[in-house]
């Protein structure tokens, strides 16, 4: 078998270790051990592609188009290896936070469940499969959100669940009708059938429905309501997950979907993109500033990050497209980890609500590096990851013309910033509240606690140094979404069923 | 007969939207049973169905275009029963919710935002 | 110079490391950093006033255009020279400010790394890379203007600070990358060989205003000037060496630095001219109502960037000139002045002048060095601040076009600058004695140092003009004009306009000086009336501005995220059908062919049944009825599944359908009855967009029906299911094997599924 399955099959097996593993250290040993072994798998191919540029996999050796294809380049590789390396610093921060929980040896269950539905997201070349990937995703998350079932939890786990159950109909629907209007679900093979179509914008109502359903996923503006209604609700190491991964899913659908084979009446898909992206930033920034719980600010914040990732897909040349899938990278690992960083406020404090917390910049200075790392990386101050992601998206927009959008995305900026100093003065600078202080008697931090972190840290700030060799990857990426081609000749291998 | 099934979609579609707009959250729950069952029917008519011939083949060819589509059909046998896993643990949701909360009414789900 | 750079880099993690009881030690470890630093520089003045420039470059991300490329050309050096020698006093100084402090590490850490990143601005030779200090810049200024951090007042002006120039600083990025793109390139040598297609582009005046926006936000000109003073809530240190001497310079680097790529045009003069003129006038009008020492110099800092701006946009050599000169001038009695205030502050524990007095008496060292100072601000003989001014004149009296204007608000600006200078002395250092204190200057020797040196210096160079004229103004002048120009500075020019002007201010001045200083009351009427005269201030305006955007982002947010479920799915709804709708409408052009080809016809009946137990279960108020009218539907749905030989689903439907309905029955005992809870009208318009929703789908099944590409990739899967798969059901072989990996998925959900049940049912009550 060839390598590209693993990232699927070893959560797999994973999975069926756990389901007999009865003591909690020894599935946090393995859920550590299992995500490390997946971090090298996910580099190991992705290194693997310098030679070959795309790699595929025909699964159970049907040829493509006729069984499912895993394919592998290099927008899928990067989503794959970030999501990795995410995926291995929540299973360490996990052993520190998921402890209080009874069923932590079923929270890693489904944190595998859920690393299996987005690797084979990632990794799928077929439009129906990427459905069952998603149905993965969902089932796993929605156990996990409602995992501690405190009250709140249930009830966001309803909206969670109901929003999200509606986008999935969504999908299957828009699979039916594009199967029934071309009689395939091979991506590749549909690329090749659209693009040489006579009548393509036949086409356009699948393209409504999955663009629905990957923009409930995404949530974008206006389909985002799930997200801020529950994704404060869950354990921090869940809401971390959620918030690096999930919503990136549904934007890497919508850029692989309208990259590779939704190409018709791009007039009209890419200028709503634009309006979409407009909205979701400013929409998504303004409610940031408004709240005080770090994890609603946050929340809100995800949204409005999503609109820049749109934004690259609505510019629609080889450098917007680059700048998105930076942007997603960045936004993968630095969210993450603010997230995080705002568990460890929790820990150390006791609340995640602002007005209730401070003086942390005196009695934990490593917290506030931890934190200005990734806050920093958001707020795209240079030379950190996300002055790169900003900057490519902003170039690409002013010299393509689009310069409302581009204002768009330097005010949003601003109000990225404002959310992050707000955060930075309130639980940092302040003093700490006289009242507050006494009841909860401040913790001191472990090293494990804040390994992730570190890791995540250095991550955004090498993503920021060694930016030419990150946007080399970006751009190859970009052009191979771009220019199908080779994408199509690599799944197909020139067979013309 | 195509195009009563396809309005037949409608209808099922109709149902299912009106239902999930309800408050109760078992109204919630039927509806997204009916558009589930729409979507599933959906998937099965839209590659155009044949009143045919199951698809069940031998060793001797056989002419694919008389048989019914058997694509379709696998697809929305997975999604049935994918469907019929999350819709298990929807309900199981909805029954620890009332246990929790002892309210059906989806207006009462209101914390969480803001 | 890549390797000064990361010395500071280094030097300022190196304070983390250095051991507790050698901590003193800290500030005079990085001044003879700097020191080092600066005879380096110093040493190349030969070089580079011999018109050479030393470039260094690395690619860091050349496919954006982003090289890290320095250039020590003799614009650079000037600015050099400033920042790594105030820097040395500055960090003598912080050794006497800051003792008394505790957390000084990360003071020092942030004030150094600032030098560094201040050098690497002006050394840039490539605009993004520029872009990456001057961002660097302004965080480390919001940094350690909140080093107070837990004062209310330390972080709103932080905060201030940061987002006027942080918003200024993006502005800029977007005029770089706008300008950048018309000759595709952001190193600063390409700009100007393409100077004058910049020139002549369609995107020259707005990128000229973006850079300008820049600019005016980190160089506090009117109307982004307000942060200044707030920033003064920094230890005096910062004050001194960020927000007079080095970090407000930036935006004037900036200026000099594109004057060959974006000057010599008539909106570069009108708008520098302007935006400097008003601020120069401002900032000298509001220094003189003041009572608060830092924020008098804060004011007359203001002014003096003021002037600057409009000596760049005069644009001609002698203002350059002047632009360069004026340039040393202040930094040197500014960064003094500052020394001094914070040393009286230390001493007597308060900024009110109105408090002090008298102190030329208990420290005449330290008067002695402001009375240098002050001459050299209020712009007398024979400091080096006379020769700035003259120059200034004769820079303005050259401009004919727009000359009067400038010369009439240029004299008031210095007559207010001379009567405030006198004030500062005669408030602080004579007259009635304040408040009284010990000094020792032995102990306190660090305090005074910086500010001696640099009033020495303002002194020296007054009287010896020509070292500095030709070392460091000639070649940043050369380096600016892109012209050979021989500075000879002097400090007599012989009776003229120039000498008229002169005598005009000084006479102002001083009667200004006079009145005010004699009749406190006149000043405080003044005071008053600048309160309700000027009722828009600009610092309430952002506040106001913030806040209402913060209160109207609440509304809209409570607006848009109201908590009410329904209406969210009612607006995914309403967005999908206006979408499918808006799609049906524009791909019209299929035509129903295939619409009645199906048979058995009576199937239609059975499709009567279904719909009719569908509208029975929504309508029907009893839950058990609407439960089994639901399985009615499922079950109706599996006969045509099994009509259109389909028998496997058929069979998992009915299946599914029936478990379903049997969990509904048990877990029906736990609920309450249907309530009544929708109103009328939202039941009305609820069905509308049910029905909306529902018959855009009819279109598209009927659509899709009838387009195919032909294409189906099933004809193999039925021709191969025996021959390859080995199997006589096509439809379980594309289950599980030419689609296993779906099924794999599936089973995994449905695990997923059983466990989450599983675990959400087990054990405890919440």
């Amino acid at each position: 078998m060839n390598v590209i399955a693993l990232p699927i099959f070893v959560p797999l097996l994973l999975i069926l270790i756990l389901l007999v593993v009865k003591q909690t250290r020894w599935a946090q040993w393995i859920s550590i051990l299992g995500s490390t072994v997946l971090l090298f798998i996910s580099i190991i191919l992705f290194s693997g592609l310098k030679d070959t540029g795309i790699q595929t996999l025909n699964m159970g050796n049907w040829n493509a188009p006729f069984g499912i294809s895993l394919v592998l380049d290099y927008f899928s590789a990067l989503m794959l290896v970030v999501s990795s390396l995410i995926m291995f610093a929540l299973s360490v921060y996990s052993v520190y936070f998921m402890g209080e929980e009874q069923k932590v040896n079923k929270f890693y269950l489904f944190f595998f469940s859920l690393t299996m539905g987005i690797n084979g997201a990632f990794l799928t070349g077929d439009a129906f499969n990427l459905y069952v990937w998603f149905e993965v995703i969902l089932i796993s998350s929605f156990v996990l959100i409602t995992l501690g079932k405190s009250k709140e939890q249930l009830e966001g786990g309803v909206k969670y669940l109901a929003l999200n159950l509606i986008g999935s109909l969504f999908f299957l629907a828009g699979l039916g009708l594009l199967y029934g209007k071309t009689g395939t679900l091979n991506m590749a093979h549909l690329a090749e059938i659209l693009r040489e179509s006579e009548q393509p914008v036949y086409i356009n109502s699948s393209a409504a429905l999955f663009f629905m359903a990957f923009g409930i996923k995404a949530a974008v503006f206006p389909l985002f309501f799930w997200l801020p209604a529950s994704y404060h609700t869950p354990n921090i190491t869940v809401t971390s997950i959620f918030a690096g991964l999930l919503t990136k899913v549904g934007v890497y659908a919508i850029i692989r979907f309208f990259t590779l084979f939704f190409v018709q009446d791009q007039a009209f898909w890419l200028n709503l993109f634009l309006v979409i992206a407009g909205l979701t930033m400013v929409v998504g920034g303004m409610a940031a500033s408004t709240h005080y719980d770090t994890r609603r600010i946050l929340s809100y914040h995800i949204i409005s990050q999503i609109g820049y990732m749109i934004m690259g897909l609505g510019i629609y040349t080889p450098l917007a497209i680059a700048g998105a899938i930076f942007f997603t990278l960045h936004n993968m690992i630095a969210k993450t980890n603010v997230f995080l960083v705002s568990g460890l406020i929790n820990r150390v404090k006791g609340t995640f609500y602002l007005k209730d917390v401070g003086g942390l910049y005196k009695q934990n200075p490593l917290l506030a590096i931890l934190f200005i790392i990734p806050a920093f990386a958001l707020a795209g101050v240079p030379p950190i990851s996300g002055f790169f992601a900003k900057f490519i998206l902003i170039k690409a927009g002013i010299e393509d013309g689009h310069f409302f959008i581009s204002a768009v995305a330097i005010g949003t900026a601003m109000l990225t910033l404002y959310s992050m100093i707000k955060i930075w003065n309130e639980a940092f600078l302040k003093k700490a509240p006289e009242d507050k202080e006494s009841k909860y008697e401040s913790k001191g931090l472990v090293f494990g606690e804040v390994f992730p972190s570190i890791v995540l840290g250095a991550a955004s700030i090498l993503m920021g140094l060694f930016a030419a060799t990150i946007f080399a990857f970006t751009m190859e990426a970009a052009s191979q979404l771009l220019e199908p081609g080779l994408y199509i000749e690599s799944v197909l291998k020139g067979i013309n069923p | 007969m195509e195009i009563v099934l396809a309005i037949l979609v409608g209808v099922l579609y109709t149902a299912g939207v009106y239902m999930v707009l309800r408050r109760s959250i078992l109204k919630f729950i039927i509806g997204l049973i009916f558009m589930s069952n729409a979507t599933n029917l959906l998937v099965f008519i839209s590659s155009g169905v044949v009143a045919g011939e199951p698809a069940f083949v031998g060793s001797e060819p056989v002419d694919a275009n008389a048989l019914s589509d058997p694509l379709p059909q696998a697809l929305v046998l997975t999604a049935i029963v994918i469907g019929f896993g999350i819709v298990v643990f929807t309900l199981a949701l909805k029954y620890k919710f009332y246990e929790a909360t002892g309210t059906d009414d989806l207006d009462q789900l209101k914390k969480t935002d803001n | 110079m890549q390797i000064v750079l990361l010395i500071y880099l280094i030097a300022s993690f190196l304070i983390f490391v250095i051991p507790e009881r050698i901590k003193k030690a800290v500030p005079f470890f990085l001044a003879s950093v700097q020191l080092g630093v600066f005879i380096y520089f110093f040493s190349k003045i030969g070089l580079v006033s011999g018109g050479a420039t030393i470039i260094e470059k690395i690619a860091w991300v050349p496919q954006l255009g982003l090289e890290f490329e320095l250039v020590l050309s003799g614009l650079s050096l000037a600015f050099v020279l400033l920042i790594t020698g105030i820097g040395v006093l500055v960090f003598l100084y912080s050794y006497a400010y800051m003792k008394s402090y505790s957390r000084t590490d990360i003071f020092y850490f942030y004030l150094f790394l600032f030098s560094g990143a201040m050098l690497g601005l002006v050394l840039s030779g490539n605009l993004i890379l520029f872009f990456v200090f001057w961002e660097l810049t302004s965080f480390l200024s919001f940094l350690l203007i909140s080093f107070f951090h837990e004062k209310e007042a330390s972080r709103k002006a932080a905060f201030q600070s940061l987002f006027i120039t942080g918003l200024g600083g993006l502005i800029l990025l977007a005029g770089i990358i706008l300008i950048g793109s018309v000759v595709d390139s952001y190193s600063v040598s390409v700009w100007v060989e393409n100077a004058v297609m910049i020139k002549s582009h369609k995107f020259y005046l707005p990128g000229l205003v973006l850079i300008f926006i820049g600019v005016f936000t980190k160089s506090a000109q009117f109307p982004f000037h307000f942060w200044l003073p707030g920033a003064m809530q920094a230890p005096t240190p910062v004050s001194s060496y960020l927000h007079s001497a080095t970090m407000v310079k930036a935006g004037i680097f900036l200026l000099a630095l594109l004057n060959p790529v974006l000057g010599g045009r008539p909106e570069w003069t009108y708008i520098l001219t302007l935006v400097g003129v008003i601020t120069m006038f401002l900032g000298a009008y509001f220094a003189i109502t003041q009572t608060d020492i830092k924020a008098i110099l804060a004011y007359t800092t203001i002014s003096a960037l003021g002037i600057l701006v409009m000596l760049l946009g005069i644009d001609t050599v002698l203002s350059t000139k002047a632009a360069m000169l004026f340039l040393y001038v202040h930094a040197f009695y500014k960064a003094a002045m500052f020394m001094i205030a914070g040393f009286i502050y230390k001493k007597t524990g308060t900024l009110e002048w109105s408090k002090m007095g008298g102190l030329a008496g208990i420290v005449p060292i330290t008067f002695t060095i402001a009375l240098l100072a002050l001459l050299s601000m209020a712009g007398l003989p024979p400091m080096l601040g006379f020769l700035g001014k003259e120059l200034i004149y004769e820079a303005k009296v050259q401009l004919p076009d727009v000359a009067s204007f400038i010369l009439v608000f240029g004299v008031a600006g210095n007559a207010l600058m001379i009567a405030v200078s006198m004030f500062f002395l005669f408030k602080v250092f004579l007259g009635k004695k304040g408040k009284s204190f010990e000094v020792s200057y032995k102990k306190d020797w660090a305090y005074v140092f910086g500010s001696g040196v640099l009033a020495l210096l303002s002194l020296f160079f007054g009287l010896f003009p020509s070292f500095l004229g030709k070392n460091i103004i000639e070649p940043a002048l050369n380096s600016i004009r892109k012209i050979d120009y021989s500075v000879k500075l002097k400090i007599w020019h012989g009776f003229n306009d120039v000498f008229f002007l002169s005598v005009v201010t000084v006479l102002l001045g001083f009667s200004l000086f006079l009145l005010i200083y004699r009749k406190n009351r006149l000043l405080e009427k003044w005071r008053n009336f600048n309160l309700n005269f000027f009722t828009i201030r600009l610092v309430d305006v952002f506040d106001n501005t913030m806040n209402s955007f913060l209160k109207l982002a609440k509304r809209k947010t409570e607006i848009v995220q109201h908590g009410y479920h329904r209406y969210y799915i009612l607006t995914i709804f309403v967005v999908a059908s206006v979408l499918l709708w808006y799609q049906v409408y524009v791909t019209q052009g299929w035509s129903l062919l295939n619409v009645f080809t199906l048979k058995p016809f009576y199937i239609s009946g059975l499709v009567v049944v279904i719909v009719f137990s569908t509208f029975f279960s929504v309508i029907s108020s009893s839950r058990i009825a609407t439960i089994i009218t639901m399985g009615v539907t499922g079950y109706g749905i599996a006969l045509i599944f099994l009509y259109y030989s389909a028998v496997d689903l058929a069979i998992t439907q009915i299946i599914v359908e029936t478990l379903i309905l049997v969990m509904f029955v048990l877990v029906l005992q736990q609920f309450p009855l249907f309530a009544k809870l929708s109103s009328k009208a939202s039941k009305l318009r609820d069905v509308l967009i049910a029905i909306t929703f529902g018959s855009a789908m009819t279109v598209l099944a009927l659509k899709s029906i009838n387009i195919d590409f032909n294409n189906r990739i099933s004809n193999y899967l039925i021709e191969n299911s025996y021959v390859k798969a080995y199997g006589e059901n096509v439809v379980n072989v594309i289950l599980v094997d030419f689609r296993a990996l779906d099924t794999m998925g599936e089973v995994t959900v449905l695990i997923v599924a059983a466990l989450g049940v599983f675990v959400l049912l087990k054990s405890k009550k919440v």
